[in-house]
């Protein structure tokens, strides 16, 4: 009797200690063949390419019927897909495969966790020199070993709310506008007299959309080759931050601060705005927002010092130096770089994919748009400047510009300053 | 005869003290493996360079140093302990009034718990969106009825100057439920005869609440005192989703948990982080010692 009752408890403990060591596994992406197939995880960061991503699934299942692939999503927003897979890969359970963006590439090279793909690249037929835009390819390219598959890219372009201009009576941007063209449309669209609470165009602190491509069109600069130090002193780099600031002081724009409260694609989907620059990706939410999407049409940046300003930055596609199934992680990443993945990816007018072959199929998602203003001048485009401290920058430089955009302070004196401290984090972070 | 019940008392005991630790097993892991052992390599970490993959190489006392010559880590200190400093008393001043008129016998009082406990169990994720558009300056509520009387329109989370304040509003509001419910527990239990009793020498309502309730439930104010205290020092996720790093206040309603949880997450710098995490330990233990010898004066627990 007593013997059993033992047992029990002793039973009863152990299995209330197996359920709390299963809650603490919990979780994690992490691999597992059942019977026979394999199983990828597939780590992703946006809804909106979840069809997407699931149509190119599909068809990768079709011709390989012992792969199964599961989509991990993690929001962005927050760096929670970071913090997410940081730990993840470090407790050894990052998804097989995952999206990775050159902004976080260095570290994680550097982390040791991302496969090299080399010899997966040998022994396939995917030419990544051959059919990827040189820039994607290298940012993901380390001591000569290829560390992701480029998937998509970005830019940006103009857009216009056409029933803000036909009130006003003013005529549509074109491709071939100029900066001094926008400022010129903002003054007769403010001289036309706009509804309460309607602007001619926003001016945010926004450093990829805004400022950095016509800091490079001014012949500025922001980081050097070596990652040593920052260009912010520079008259070239002001000037190609002071020109939106003009914009902002004439009252073309709501100011910097009412912007950080409402984002200016949130305006532009509310009808508040009759301009706005935006980057690639925000196409499927405009042409999806019912407010306004009949309503828009696109133009290429506006040029810049007889420059076409643009900043490029895109994804890749990663295989995770953990993964239980790495050959057929790799195996798949080189198929989403293939002619058949890409063009699925394309047609699908979420982003714009990166093969060259396959740029194309963005601008004919959807015909009743000019979505060729993102591709025109793509091989012009200055890549993100990008290193491993780049997010400390990012910080201060927002940080600030805040008192420049504001009107406290002249951009010359905030620009030494963030150059001073720009500089030490460079140097801090290097030893 | 002696020494063998003896031994046989131990044995059972001994058995007895096994089978409650092989039950309280899995609580012990969890603890140890959630909180303990974290704890140490937190303090450990804070000792060395940790790169974003957990690799520590030492580092001496190099990341406290650091941190007494970061500034924006001083302004953040100002501002927790100025919120701490407002929203602590007044989050307690106004649980206790509310605990009071929901303890009178008035018309609808589970109504009113409900609604006052309704922002604890609401997502704080949610709670912020809500505030952000209420503060909004171009379209949100707040606004609209500055408008409406007439006056102009204020950018009331966007201004370094008001933005911690309104920040503050809703960390009161968020708390004062969950205070109010356990003051309110506390104030049921003090017996009736007192206030009878008082009411028979002809105190007043406002008297009977000074010299009866404040004093019969010290052991309760001392206890949401000590909590509020900490978690005002914790503060972070509402503000968090409130103020972006875009906004034009970002730095004045920058609290310490926010330092330490952009360095550990956003830059990369997990020791510069833990570091962070040890300082907020020892002020909240500071002062949680030196309320402990405080509540002496004033904790009555007969």
């Amino acid at each position: 009797m007593k013997k059993t009752r033992g047992f029990k408890v002793l039973a009863m403990g152990m299995a209330f200690a197996m359920a709390a060591m299963s809650l603490t596994a919990c979780g994690g992406g992490g691999s597992a063949s059942k019977g026979g197939a394999t199983t990828l995880s597939f780590g992703i960061w946006d809804e909106k390419q979840r069809p997407v991503m699931e149509s190119m699934i599909q068809a990768y299942e079709k011709t390989h019927e012992n792969v199964k692939i599961n989509i991990q999503l993690t929001p962005y927003k927050g760096g929670e897909y970071w913090t997410k897979l940081e730990a993840a890969a470090t407790g050894g359970t990052a998804p097989d495969v995952f999206w990775l963006n050159v902004l976080h590439a260095e570290d994680y090279y550097d982390g040791g966790i991302l496969l090299d793909l080399n010899d997966y690249l040998k022994k396939s037929d995917l030419d990544l020199e051959k059919n990827f835009p040189e820039a994607l390819v290298k940012s993901y390219n380390f001591e000569n070993k290829q560390i992701a598959i480029p998937k998509d890219f970005d830019t940006n372009a103009l857009w216009y709310n056409k029933e803000i201009f036909d009130k006003a009576g003013v005529a549509y941007p074109t491709d071939d506008w100029t900066y001094d063209d926008l400022a010129a449309a903002c003054k007769d669209l403010k001289a036309a007299g706009l509804d309460e609470g309607v602007y001619p165009f926003a001016c945010p602190i926004d450093f990829q959309t805004w400022y950095y491509p016509t800091v490079y069109a001014n012949g500025g600069w922001i980081l050097n080759a070596d990652k040593t130090e920052t260009g912010y002193t520079d008259p070239k780099t002001q000037g190609g931050i002071q020109c939106w600031i003009d914009l902002l002081e004439e009252g073309y724009s709501p100011t910097a601060a009412a912007l950080s409260e409402t984002l200016p694609d949130a305006m532009f989907g509310g009808g508040s705005l009759a301009m706005v620059l935006a980057g690639s990706y925000m196409t499927p939410e405009y042409t999806s927002n019912d407010a306004i999407n009949t309503k828009i049409n696109l133009v290429e940046f506006p040029e810049f010092n007889g420059k076409e300003p643009n900043v490029i930055n895109g994804l890749g596609y990663a295989v995770f130096a953990g993964s239980k199934n790495k050959d057929a992680a790799a195996d798949f990443a080189l198929w989403l770089g293939s002619e058949e993945a890409m063009k699925i990816q394309g047609e699908s007018g979420v982003v714009i994919s990166a093969r060259n072959d396959a740029q194309k199929y963005f601008a004919d998602s959807n015909k009743d748009l000019n979505l060729a203003a993102y591709t025109n001048h793509s091989s012009e485009a200055n890549p993100l400047p990008v290193c491993k401290s780049v997010a400390e920058i990012y910080d201060v430089e927002l940080e600030a510009l805040k008192a420049a955009y504001s009107g406290e302070k002249p951009l010359a004196d905030v620009c030494e300053q963030l150059k001073t401290d720009a500089d030490a984090i460079l140097a801090k972070n290097k030893k | 005869m002696q020494g063998t019940t003896k031994k046989k008392i131990a044995k059972r005991q001994w058995k007895e003290w096994g089978e409650g630790y092989l039950f309280i097993t899995p609580l012990l892991l969890g603890i140890f493996i959630f909180y303990i052992f974290p704890f140490i390599q937190n303090f450990w970490f804070s000792f060395n360079e940790v790169n974003k993959f957990n690799v520590a190489t030492f580092y001496g006392l190099n990341n406290y140093i650091e941190m007494f010559k970061d500034k924006e880590l001083w302004r953040a200190l100002g501002n927790t302990l100025l919120y701490v400093g407002i929203t602590v008393p007044l989050g307690l001043a106004l649980s206790l009034f509310v605990a009071a008129l929901l303890n009178t016998k008035i018309r609808g009082t589970s109504f009113y718990r409900t609604i006052y406990f309704l922002p604890s169990v609401t997502m704080s994720a949610a709670v912020a969106m809500v505030w952000r558009w209420i503060y909004n300056e171009q379209y949100g509520l707040l606004n609209a009825a500055v408008k409406a009387l007439g006056l102009s329109p204020h950018g009331w989370i966007t201004d370094p100057k008001t933005a911690l304040f309104m920040v503050m509003i809703v960390g009161i509001w968020g708390t004062v439920g969950y205070n109010m419910i356990i003051l309110l527990a506390g104030m049921q239990g003090i017996s009736r005869s007192y206030y009878e009793a008082a009411a028979v020498d002809g105190a007043s309502g406002i008297r009977q609440f000074f010299k009866i309730t404040v004093p019969m439930l010290s052991p309760t104010i001392f206890f949401v005192l000590i909590t509020s205290v900490i978690s005002g020092f914790q503060v972070f996720d509402t503000i968090y989703m409130m103020v972006g790093k875009a906004n034009t206040a970002y730095r004045s309603t920058q609290t310490l948990v926010m330092i330490f949880y952009r360095n550990a997450f956003d830059y990369g710098h997990k020791g510069y982080a833990a570091a962070i995490s040890i300082l907020i330990f020892s002020i909240i233990m500071l002062v949680t010692v030196i309320q402990m010898i405080g509540q002496r004066k004033w904790v009555n627990y007969d």
